[in-house]
């Protein structure tokens, strides 16, 4: 075989197997967004008729609000709790050496290895005997806890990654020119590492949003979206799910696309800054 | 980069560690340490009682039906395993070698995809593979008879599912160990007269062995916990492990039975974690004494 015909098929085998993963990734989410628009009660195909009919049912019964309030605060308030956590995490991670680091290690990193219903079984578990001595049932705190201890291993991954292409001199100059341990940190090192912090922060909400497996097992009676859409689906598919589901898929696009554009302008712009320190 | 020795009595390490290390500490560690208590209590009248004794295991252990369970639940993910890899590489190979420009979009599609509420694509999945749904239509339009695949309800679906799920693992961990080989080492193949499916297999891929493996073990612990996939997408008729695990908290009420189905799967989790990292070391010691020996 000639190198032509060689490189020829190896084209065809690379770009074709990304090709076939972006259908196939993409499948399960494009059915629902075409189901969103069908007239009829059946969800089965070819679509005959298109019009927005479950859009005017969805927002008639209203059933999912409490669902999505409590979906938003959920992921909210984790965000915030796993991207500052994480963050802390991982400096002590990457940039210190202390007695215990291993230990400290293992421990914030292990939940990545760990399949998310064990995850929530086993706070389940702990938080019902917690629940009998202190008297207090699981609820949407619960579930915020839960998922700081699934998502901080993600961000804290994240930010490190971030730190590991860090710059320290920047610092050095500064405290040479004596700037006090907090300025330091506030005006070189946040702002260096914030497009990490950020890219953790997107991670967070979306996998806090998505999240199914942590919170079936610690909400309780409170429902978040996802728990809604299985219980649901779970008595049989009525057709209000799948324009449910692409109205969720909205504001996580315009989460992703608006924190990759900022990635890019703080990637220019620390560029920038270092680029007319060299001058 | 340097790191700075800290001592514990510096409040900066205090608040970087603390916070997360607590939180950690109180709400996974004392958790699977309960667990463990937990699996040697028993239950009356579905509530729990302290006994102290080991029941609980003996039943464990003496059920065959658990434990074809559990044999059913790492052959999946097995399987599982095989096919994340095999499907990574070329999309991992592409992504590293070809796509340098497309590369941050498609990964962001990735993302976005991995990142969307898994009931949600599970639900999508069904609607797709049911008997009347899109795939079955497609296939009616190009001439084949109507429902004729039946892939929806059955161990096949589940498949589908858990590698949907789990195949950005392995995508990334390779990626990420491909983008980092110097490539000098392939163009050097080259210029020696090696084709460039030689190169591949003989450079390439065994300097992405850390993150195969990385992806492999991340696969494989996760799938061992999979559970919407077998229920909604399988039909329930083959269950899994983490279904096991639910009926014995929800339909039966027996916590120190499910506390203790929780620890076989993470001793299975971890046991193959061990026995991987065995035969990793073992292959990179063998592979470093061969570079030595090669600089000789």
């Amino acid at each position: 075989m000639d190198h032509r015909t060689e490189s020829r098929i190896a084209d065809v085998i690379l770009y074709g197997s990304v090709a076939a993963m972006l259908v196939f990734f993409y499948i399960p989410i494009l059915t629902l967004v075409a189901f969103s628009f069908t007239d009829s009660r059946f969800l089965s195909f070819p679509i005959e008729d298109f019009s927005l009919r479950w859009y005017g049912a969805l927002f008639e019964n209203r059933d999912f609000l409490p669902a999505l309030g409590n979906s938003a605060l959920v992921a909210a308030v984790s965000t915030l709790l796993s991207t500052i956590l994480g963050t802390a995490a991982a400096l002590a991670w990457m940039r210190f050496r202390f007695r215990f680091q291993r230990v400290f290690q293992a421990v914030t990193f292990a939940p990545l290895l760990f399949p998310q219903l064990l995850l929530g079984v086993v706070m389940l578990l702990w938080f019902s005997v917690l629940g009998n001595w202190l008297d207090f049932s699981p609820g949407l705190v619960t579930v915020i806890l839960g998922h700081g201890v699934y998502i901080i291993p993600f961000t804290l991954v994240i930010v490190a990654v971030q730190i590991h292409g860090f710059d320290d001199t920047l610092e050095d100059a500064a405290r040479d020119a004596g700037a006090t341990r907090w300025q330091v940190f506030r005006e070189i090192t946040l702002p260096l590492l914030w497009p990490g912090i950020v890219s953790a922060a997107v991670f967070a909400f979306l996998l806090s949003w998505g999240n199914f497996y942590i919170s079936y097992s610690l909400s309780g009676t409170a429902r978040t979206l996802p728990t809604f859409v299985f219980s649901g689906i779970a008595v049989g598919s009525s057709p209000i799910y799948p324009a449910l589901a692409t109205l969720t898929f909205v504001p996580a696009l315009l989460l992703v696309v608006a924190a990759d554009g900022f990635r890019r302008h703080a990637a220019k712009r620390n560029r920038m800054v270092l680029h007319t320190e060299e001058n | 980069m340097k790191r700075l020795r800290k001592s514990w009595r510096d409040p900066a390490l205090i608040l970087a560690v603390a916070p997360a290390g607590l939180l950690m500490t109180a709400f996974f560690v004392v958790p699977l340490v309960m667990t463990a208590l937990l699996s040697f209590q028993g239950t009356k009248y579905y509530r729990l009682v302290w006994t102290w004794n080991l029941d609980v295991w003996s039943d464990v252990f003496s059920q065959a039906h658990y434990w074809t369970i559990m044999g059913r639940t790492v052959w999946m993910s097995g399987l599982c395993v095989a096919l994340c890899v095999i499907l990574g590489l070329p999309i991992a190979y592409a992504m590293a070698t070809r796509l340098k420009s497309l590369e941050n979009h498609i990964t962001i599609l990735i993302v976005f995809a991995f990142l969307t509420d898994a009931v949600l694509k599970t639900f999508g999945w069904v609607l797709f593979l049911d008997r009347t749904g899109v795939f079955n239509g497609m296939l009616t339009l190009v001439g084949f008879p109507p429902g004729a695949t039946d892939l929806l309800f059955g161990p096949g679906a589940t498949m589908i599912g858990m590698v949907y799920n789990l195949l950005p693992y392995t995508i990334f961990t390779i990626y990420l160990s491909m983008v980092r080989i110097d490539r000098d080492l392939i163009l050097a193949a080259y210029d020696a007269g090696a084709s460039k499916t030689r190169t591949f297999f003989e450079v390439t891929l065994p300097l992405a062995r850390p993150g195969i493996y990385a992806g492999a073990i991340l696969v494989f612990v996760l799938s061992l916990g999979v559970f919407l996939e077998p229920k909604v997408m399988g039909g329930g008729t083959s269950p899994m492990a983490a279904e096991l695990i639910r009926q014995s908290f929800e339909t039966r009420v027996n916590w120190p039975l499910g506390a203790a189905l929780t620890l076989v799967v993470i001793g299975i989790g971890m046991v193959s974690l061990g026995l991987a990292a065995l035969v990793v070391r073992n292959r990179l010691q063998g592979q470093d004494l061969q570079g030595q020996g090669g600089q000789v």
